[in-house]
């Protein structure tokens, strides 16, 4: 029996739905979703579906009828670990991959209650590192993404202490420098970031 | 854009150079690909030009911000362009996102735009006219069997290595792409140039789940031990990864997946370029092969008794 919240046995209500959100997942990468025939070669192919609240055949048909809220409600589009498998396969040509892309960027700019809360923490404190020194500074990652994800600096420490093996591991192969690396000429990446914000801001 | 391999006037043939582009992985935890990779360039006469590059923004940048995810590549692509040269990355994440850069900013009008516009706020242009390689790719292509095999010193004789391209390298498939997405095979041509034999594996396109690692453990290491325990039934020595974030996965994460799932496995996981550079009779050391977490002793012992 499937489960009673199960969204395919459950009417769609019209007026509840967006019916451009295919559009917004369209301009936000998911190029040429509105194509979808429902044929599953995606579902079928994915490595991670067994971890999926929806398929992605069914996100796609959820996308076309506009469940926007469902849609990026759902624990599928952090799931996905982008290995595009599902757009490589694709008879539509569909980027299915990238579509999850673009589920995750709206339900994060939109403010929406997210299912992994561990995934927007992970990117949120990935692009910041990115705009503070260039490029990606790993202890930094692990330290952002626990203050983000734990109750105080107590409860993410304890977060921390647990990953400490491995790091010394690495460190003592000289794999973990104490000291981010950086762009030489950092404003120009910084002008890229302002930038790109400035025109979102913009549209 | 660049006439690298074109035969001058003189009959000789010119030296391959290419922009690098490491990746923030390369500088920490993947240093021993970074120096393996340098070796055997510059073993095979290639040369990597150093641009002064910024991280490519990978899943997380375009998980925020779509444009931020193609303007972030676009400025490594447009310092490769300055110089005059193709770009390539070790990095199979970097290497993806800077192709669907220069993609993007190639055949999608308005997209096209949009990054030519962020980059003019940081007095760069990319005009779109050059190419984005992995370093499979310049081995298996650029380079070639033949000038391989001709420096190939020490053959890995006996040695059976699984083959595992992971994702991005072969996926999604571009328009003119190097090799099939489904059923590829150069993986396989450079390894037997070493003369260890590929074997066949199963896995060997499966994913790691290495976007998982941080976001979502438990999923992360179901995938990782699915691939480390198909490569022992199929009775591999080793296992070679062009990829950081799959090295981290299989190498770096072994101990703790081995102990999650109470299996005494011990298979080590070589870069590519550390399995060529000992074929071509690099040392060891240089290859950073004292870095990866498995140990790798064992395999250069059985090396030198041969």
């Amino acid at each position: 029996m499937p489960a009673a919240s199960d969204v395919s046995y459950q009417p769609v209500r019209l007026r509840e739905c967006e019916a451009d959100f295919v559009t917004q997942v369209e301009e936000h990468g998911g190029r040429d979703a509105h194509l979808c025939y429902q044929c599953g070669s995606c579902s079928g192919g994915c490595p991670v579906v067994f971890m999926m609240d929806h398929t992605p055949r069914k996100l796609l048909r959820m996308i076309n009828l506009g469940m926007k809220d469902q849609v990026l409600a759902s624990g599928t589009i952090w799931v996905c670990a982008s290995c595009f498998t599902c757009t490589t396969r694709c008879p539509r040509g569909i980027d299915i991959a990238k579509v999850m892309t673009a589920c995750r960027e709206l339900a994060q700019k939109e403010g929406r209650e997210i299912d992994n809360p561990r995934s927007p923490a992970f990117y949120q404190s990935f692009v910041e590192i990115v705009e503070n020194y260039g490029r990606l500074f790993e202890p930094m990652l692990m330290a952002k993404i626990a203050m983000r994800t734990r109750d105080g600096p107590i409860d993410a420490a304890r977060e921390l202490v647990k990953d400490a093996p491995l790091g010394l591991e690495m460190a003592r192969r000289g794999k973990l420098s104490l000291l981010p690396h950086r762009t030489k000429d950092l404003e120009q990446v910084r002008k890229i970031v302002r930038k790109v914000r400035e025109m979102e801001v913009r549209k | 854009m660049t006439d690298e391999g074109d035969v001058q006037e003189d009959g000789a043939t010119q030296r391959l150079r290419y922009a690098y582009f490491p990746g923030c992985s390369l500088e920490a935890s993947a240093r021993e690909y970074d120096m393996a990779t340098r070796e055997v360039f510059n073993a095979l006469d290639v040369e990597l030009v150093d641009i002064d590059w910024n991280c490519c923004g990978a899943t997380a940048a375009s998980s925020t911000d779509h444009l931020l995810g193609l303007a972030l590549p676009a400025r490594n692509l447009a310092l490769a362009e300055k110089e005059g040269l193709d770009i390539t990355s070790p990095c199979p994440e970097c290497y993806m996102k800077t192709w669907m850069a220069g993609d993007a900013a190639r055949s999608s009008p308005d997209t096209g735009r949009k990054i030519r516009e962020a980059l003019g706020a940081a007095g760069l242009e990319y005009k779109g006219g050059i190419a984005v390689k992995h370093i499979l790719e310049i081995l298996a292509r650029d380079v070639g069997p033949e000038a391989i095999r001709e420096k190939v010193k020490t053959p890995l004789h006996g040695l059976k290595a699984a083959p595992y391209y992971g994702c991005l390298i072969v996926r999604p498939p571009r328009d003119d792409p190097f090799d099939s997405p489904e059923d590829p095979g150069t993986l396989e041509e450079v390894i037997r140039l070493t003369g260890a034999r590929p074997i066949r594996f199963q896995s060997r396109l499966r994913c790691c789940g290495g976007t998982q690692l941080l976001p979502n453990e438990e999923l992360f290491m179901k995938m990782t031990y699915a691939i480390l325990k198909d490569a022992r039934d199929s009775g591999a020595d080793f296992v070679v990864t062009a990829c950081p974030l799959c090295h981290m996965a299989l190498d770096a994460k072994q101990k703790a997946i081995a102990a999650a799932y109470q299996d005494d496995m011990e298979m080590p996981v070589l870069y590519l370029t550390q399995l060529l550079g000992l074929a071509l009779g690099i040392e060891p050391r240089k290859l950073g092969l004292d870095k990866n977490l498995v140990s790798t002793k064992n395999l250069i012992k059985s090396l030198k008794a041969q």
